[in-house]
């Protein structure tokens, strides 16, 4: 077992709805080690996004702590947190989450933004992040000119454009064909074995599942046993 | 790319929508500066006047003539440098609408008191040299296409002449003003010729003068010698009033009620329509760009970012609406200085007028962006992203 780069210590989330309270995380705790390429399984409900959120810092626990690259996540706040995330967080998204007055090349550039680096460094680098996925031929095309796995993969782009060292995946082929879908699991599945990116994927897709290196199981807030 | 350009694209991706606040926040803007100018236009000749003037006409009536033996007993008040007699004649030019003030009045003395008066030298002595000579604005000689030498017959309406006969004045001179005090649609002319008509019986109507111009010495001020004035004719025959030029002036614009009172309403509602209007505008933005927010966040730009580009989105639409509202103010002065003729002879829109619409389009850009921008700010990354989607 190598260092884990993500730890869960009891850690509860609970939300509200329609009056009543859903607990969403139980007192979980987990590892994830640096480099994996892990799935997150289970039913609607069960805390797979809520995990996501809580490692990038765009949700609070209720209790526990979350602990990345040896930082407490939740003791982060304001510019700070903005900072941290910047640094060391990529987000895909199922919905690719582009945005559509920018091309494909500006939309990876966004991030980098965040950078002191020029805006020919930063062209540079958004062109590189490009040709990782692929789409070194689809510059200057908008979200709307592209397939949903090319959109995926500028999604990708952009998500490692700063060059973090966690990438979180919210169902990432949950809006692609099959073709796509491998397309992209096969992406994700390079970034962590040759540029050493720690992939956190929720998915429903089993073939996701299949692709990923660990799958953990979760259902009603708790990892679930794994039926050998 | 810059976070500019994306403002750009983003306001720009609903042309219509940011055609129609652009469109708005113009007319809007135009219709501000037109309101203002026509305030401080009627504004202007109150403060250009100079405070080296009074003008003392009946304590009656501005309508009822003073005397003409009165000009040699101001002459005498302590302070009194020079006097000279203004008298309104209200003729026709053709039609009644043809509207233009005409004064009689002492040639050498307007122009030596009033130094705003600019004339050729050749147009002073040829209008000083003839009886029967005027000299008028640029703005009505241009309006009524006259030229020096032409005859301007007037219809006297105060002063008619014996058998209807209209009056026939030579044009000898065309002035330009230099000050707002004094407009360019005005024809003067030689007191003396209305006062040997009506002393021949050539023409009828009231003797005297409707006012003297009092041009005051070096080291006295207004007040006092007004006083003087007035003091002197206290026990008549006709009791005078005496006030400072701006006075005067002021006088006239009160005459047309609370008017400016009431366009700075008006104005204030077109401020608020608008600001409501782009507000509007910019939290349709927002809530479509929420989702966008969140993304922004979950990068990892600040809270700061959502602000700035709301801020920036929505002081970039007015300010390209208030530019074209303003510069179309700029662009219709001539035209509506002519509309306007005779009611606001000097409207123009003024500096400050410029630079008030622009800190108001400024405002409106920085408060009708702030609301969402705040909102934008304060909401968590994942509830943009989920309240988004």
């Amino acid at each position: 077992m190598g260092d884990p780069v993500i730890q869960f210590r009891g850690v509860t989330k609970s939300y509200r709805k329609g009056g009543q309270e859903l607990v969403v995380l139980d007192h979980l705790d987990m590892d994830i080690e640096a480099g994996e390429f892990l799935a997150l399984m289970g039913p609607s409900g069960s805390g797979k996004s809520t995990i996501l959120n809580l490692v990038g810092g765009l949700d609070l626990p209720d209790a526990g702590d979350v602990i990345v690259g040896g930082v407490s996540v939740p003791a982060l706040g304001g510019d700070e947190l903005s900072t941290w995330r910047a640094r060391h967080i990529g987000y895909v998204f199922q919905a690719f989450n582009l945005l559509p007055v920018l091309t494909a090349l500006e939309n990876v550039e966004l991030p980098l933004l965040l950078t002191p680096l020029k805006k020919a460094a930063r062209r540079e680098q958004a062109r590189y992040a490009l040709e990782i996925v692929g789409l070194a031929d689809r510059l200057d095309h908008r979200p709307k000119q592209l397939s949903g796995g090319q959109e995926q993969r500028v999604a990708i782009a952009r998500a490692i454009a700063m060059d973090p060292t966690i990438l979180l995946c919210d169902e990432p082929t949950g809006d692609l064909d099959r073709d796509s879908a491998d397309q992209v699991l096969d992406l994700l599945g390079r970034l962590s074995a040759e540029y050493g990116k720690t992939v956190v994927m929720v998915t429903h897709d089993q073939k996701a599942g299949e692709d990923a290196r660990r799958v953990i199981h979760l259902d009603k807030g708790v990892i679930a046993p794994v039926d050998a | 790319m810059n976070l500019e350009r994306l403002v750009r694209r983003q306001a720009l991706s609903h042309p219509v929508r940011a055609l129609l606040t652009v469109g708005a926040v113009a007319v809007a803007m135009f219709l501000l500066c037109f309101l203002r100018s026509i305030v401080t236009s009627l504004d202007a000749a109150v403060k250009e006047s100079s405070g080296r003037r009074i003008i003392t006409a009946s304590a009656v009536s501005l309508f009822q003539a003073l005397p003409a033996s009165y000009s040699a007993a101001i002459a005498e008040v302590d302070g009194v440098a020079t006097v000279s007699r203004f008298t309104w004649f209200g003729g026709v030019y053709k039609d009644p609408e043809n509207f233009f003030a005409q004064f009689g009045t002492d040639p050498q003395l307007l122009l030596d008191q009033y130094p705003e008066i600019e004339l050729p030298a050749e147009h002073k002595q040829a209008w000083f040299d003839d009886k029967r000579g005027a000299i008028v604005g640029i703005g009505i000689a241009e309006k009524y296409g006259w030229s020096v030498g032409d005859t301007v017959p007037l219809l006297g309406t105060i002063f008619p002449r014996a058998g209807g006969e209209p009056w026939e004045f030579t044009v000898r001179g065309v002035y330009r003003s230099t000050r707002a005090n004094v407009d360019e649609m005005t024809m003067y002319f030689h007191w003396t010729l209305l006062d040997e008509a009506l002393e021949s019986g050539e023409s009828m109507g009231p003797r005297g003068t409707s006012v003297y111009l009092i041009r005051l010495d070096d080291g006295w001020e207004g007040e006092e010698v007004a006083q003087a004035i007035d003091d002197y004719y206290a026990g008549g025959p006709q009791r005078t009033r005496t006030q400072p030029e701006a006075a005067f002036q002021a006088d006239f614009v009160n005459m047309m009620g609370n008017l400016p009172t009431f366009l700075g309403m008006i104005g204030a509602a077109v401020l608020v329509a608008i600001l409501f209007g782009v507000v509007n505008t910019m939290t349709i933005a927002a809530r479509e760009r929420l989702r966008s927010m969140g993304i922004l966040k979950a990068m990892g730009f600040s809270d700061r970012v959502p602000i700035r580009l709301y801020l920036m989105e929505s002081t970039m639409l007015v300010l390209i609406g208030g530019g074209l509202g303003i510069g179309l103010a700029w662009l219709t002065q001539p035209g509506l200085r002519a509309m306007f003729g005779t009611f606001i002879p000097v409207y123009q829109v003024a500096g400050e007028t410029y630079l008030a619409a622009t800190v108001a389009c400024v405002g409106i850009g920085l408060l009708a962006g702030l609301i969402p921008a705040l909102r934008a700010a304060r909401l968590r990354p994942v509830e943009a992203l989920r309240r988004g989607a």
